[in-house]
């Protein structure tokens, strides 16, 4: 990932090595934001075994079938439609064939809930993206530009900072009238942005003030680079550490429409309308609740910790004592 | 702080417009009027009646300012499946029920979530802290509809010391209805609270202030008492009315669960019956209640550190 554009690096002089006699060793190493960042991550135990685990959950819910048969070994062992309905084996507790057992219709909860995993996290980093997206630019106009309009955009997103996202993900649903994918990303978007468009703007805001822009409109960078290159890259930082703490947000969103039956149509699953169909035969079967909200849970405690530790790691200021 | 206040309240009413007016054009977009000429033969006469009452033989724009003059004077219009029935009648019914689920559930965040976070800052990574904040992970983890079913399990089922469902339907009743599904939609709050009351405790530990009132030799627990603590609680403050918006959606999910006739579940139940005026109605209250909310917070914010009056315009 560049942070420093090019140009920038052919600038710097070369780091002088330390005139010591005994230092003929290793040369001084340049160690790039990054890098640094990377180093600091690696130490904090709760954050990298988090990322272990939510890259475990990732492998467990895209390697199943449905999404890439390998051909030889998937087809093989676990080819089983999550979809296929089969009535002679309702409600079996988890064996090798079944690891989570089946659900009333006698499918096989293994890859329903891989699959219903796929969907809900490509729909949480879907809608987290177009959330940042729009962020972006409503931040960076408000505070790139500032004066009134700032002044203004700013009091728009201060009253309705808070605005609970649900009613207006229903009304988005009942607009578009279907629900599929891409109308569930539109609905956990539209009342989301706010916060992402603060957290731009105060950065760009902060940024701003910096030296090397003042130097860059001095030679007479137009607005639009000074903001794309100068500004922007700047953000990523804050913007990755806002990924993982709206991931979590959008996962349970998602849920909660799906269990109150404005989500994803059935047949197919997500975690949430599996945690719904789990809840209704809750007391003679309850892992068809547990596993999926289990999954659910332990999703956002992983991205709560990551972002935890990336914020540690990219702003060891803010590092608590 | 007059002109603080003034000015921010100045500011409330064109977002208020355009929150009502963004919400007015959704509504518009929504396939299907409940009034359209279909297969059932309609009088043109009624047809005509009908459009009257709902303001549809008015262009957009009037329509518009109709609704935000029905806002402004508490009325918002009648409801489209129920005929006798205004939207406001139907929210006087059922919102008192859904604040008071809202207000026990901040109740229990904050009788447990601000006492977790202050022992959890005082004794900062020991088993304490690790315990409490443990709990506090789990309580931003696992979704509500989780929780909820668990409790109804475990104690309404099992223990029998709690009834499953109901919810006492009077504004001032309570009874033991009340708990579960008040502890199920607190969790979230209780631990939001802890996180943010340690924070911001273990930072204010480290301000000058509390080094000098240390040096001047007074007693800890009163350095806690006076200096950090209270300095402590202006983000609980300021996180207050984010966190209402997130319990009003709590209540959406908890209603269902516990069979609450509150807003929420009727709010459901009218996108399933395409009671359009119902929905719109809803959306607009919530609105207008968290539009609020963030005024109060933010006058309150000016109260409590002087210093943001000056900053923000």
């Amino acid at each position: 990932m560049a942070i420093n554009p090019p140009e920038a690096r052919t600038l710097q002089a070369p780091v002088p090595a330390p005139p010591l006699a005994e230092s003929a060793g290793e040369p001084v190493q340049q160690s790039s934001l990054w890098r640094d960042a990377y180093r600091r991550y690696l130490r904090n135990k709760g954050a990298v075994a988090a990322g272990i685990v939510f890259t475990i959950i990732l492998l467990y819910c895209f390697l199943i079938p449905g999404f890439w048969i390998i051909p030889g070994i998937w087809t093989t062992i676990f080819d089983i439609d999550p979809n296929q309905v089969n009535f002679a084996e309702t409600y079996l507790p988890p064996s090798i064939e079944h690891p989570f057992g089946t659900d009333q219709f006698g499918r096989d909860l293994w890859t329903r809930v891989a699959k219903g995993g796929q969907l809900s996290i490509t729909i949480g980093f879907a809608a987290t993206f177009a959330i940042l997206v729009i962020g972006i630019a409503y931040g960076s106009i408000s505070g790139f530009i500032g004066g009134r309009l700032d002044n203004a955009m700013m009091r728009f997103l201060d009253a309705l900072y808070g605005l609970p996202y649900l009613p207006f993900a229903i009304l988005a649903l009942a607009i578009i009238g279907t629900v599929n994918f891409w109308t569930m990303v539109i609905a956990l978007t539209i009342a989301s942005w706010f916060t992402a468009a603060r957290i731009v703007r105060g950065q760009v805001i902060t940024l701003k003030q910096n030296d090397y822009v003042r130097a860059a409109q001095a030679v007479g960078a137009r607005w639009h680079r000074v903001l794309v290159r100068h500004l922007l890259p700047n953000t990523l930082g804050v913007l990755v550490i806002f990924v993982f703490l709206e991931l979590p947000n959008v996962v349970l969103g998602e849920a909660f429409l799906s269990f109150i039956g404005l989500g994803i149509n059935p047949p197919d699953a997500s975690w949430g309308s599996l945690a719904s169909e789990g809840r209704e035969a809750y007391r003679t079967h309850p892992l068809d609740l547990w596993i999926p909200c289990l999954f659910i849970a332990a999703l956002v405690l992983c991205a709560n910790f990551i972002a935890d530790g990336l914020r540690d790691a990219l702003d060891p200021r803010t590092k608590e004592t | 702080m007059a002109a603080f206040i003034i000015r921010r309240i100045f500011w409330t009413i064109p977002v208020l417009l355009l929150v009502i007016f963004m919400i007015f054009v959704m509504m518009r977009q929504i396939e299907g009027n409940p009034f359209r000429r279909t297969e059932r033969a309609v009088p043109p006469a009624v047809q005509a009646n009908l459009e009257r009452k709902f303001n549809l033989d008015k262009p957009w724009y009037m329509q518009y300012l109709l609704y935000v003059k029905g806002v402004f004077t508490l009325d918002l219009g009648p409801s489209l499946t129920q005929t006798d029935r205004d939207v406001m009648d139907i929210v006087k019914e059922h919102f008192p029920r859904s604040v008071k689920l809202g207000v026990f559930a901040f109740m229990w965040a904050i009788i447990f979530g601000i006492p977790a976070g202050v022992i959890a800052a005082l004794r900062p990574n020991t088993v304490y802290d690790y315990f409490l904040m443990f709990f506090s992970s789990i309580g931003f983890a696992l979704p509500s509809f989780f929780v909820a079913t668990l409790l109804i399990y475990y104690f309404a089922n099992k223990l029998n010391v709690v009834p499953t469902n109901g919810w006492p339907l009077g504004f001032w009743d309570v009874d033991s209805r009340v708990i579960l599904p008040s502890l199920a939609l607190g969790l979230y709050p209780m631990a939001y609270f802890a996180r943010l009351v340690r924070g911001t405790m273990l930072e204010t530990m480290q301000q000058d202030y509390v080094r000098t009132a240390r040096a001047k030799g007074l007693r800890w627990k009163n350095i806690v008492a006076r200096h950090v603590f209270r300095n402590s609680l202006i983000p609980v403050v300021t996180a207050t009315a984010p966190l209402f918006g997130l319990v009003i959606t709590g209540t959406f999910v908890i209603e269902i669960i516990f069979s609450i006739p509150g807003i929420g579940r009727y709010f459901i139940n009218s996108v399933s019956s395409r009671d359009y005026a119902v929905v719109m109605g809803i959306t607009v209250l919530t609105s207008i209640v968290i539009i609020l909310a963030n005024l109060f917070v933010d006058i309150a914010y000016g109260f409590l550190d002087p210093r943001t009056r000056t900053s923000r315009t």
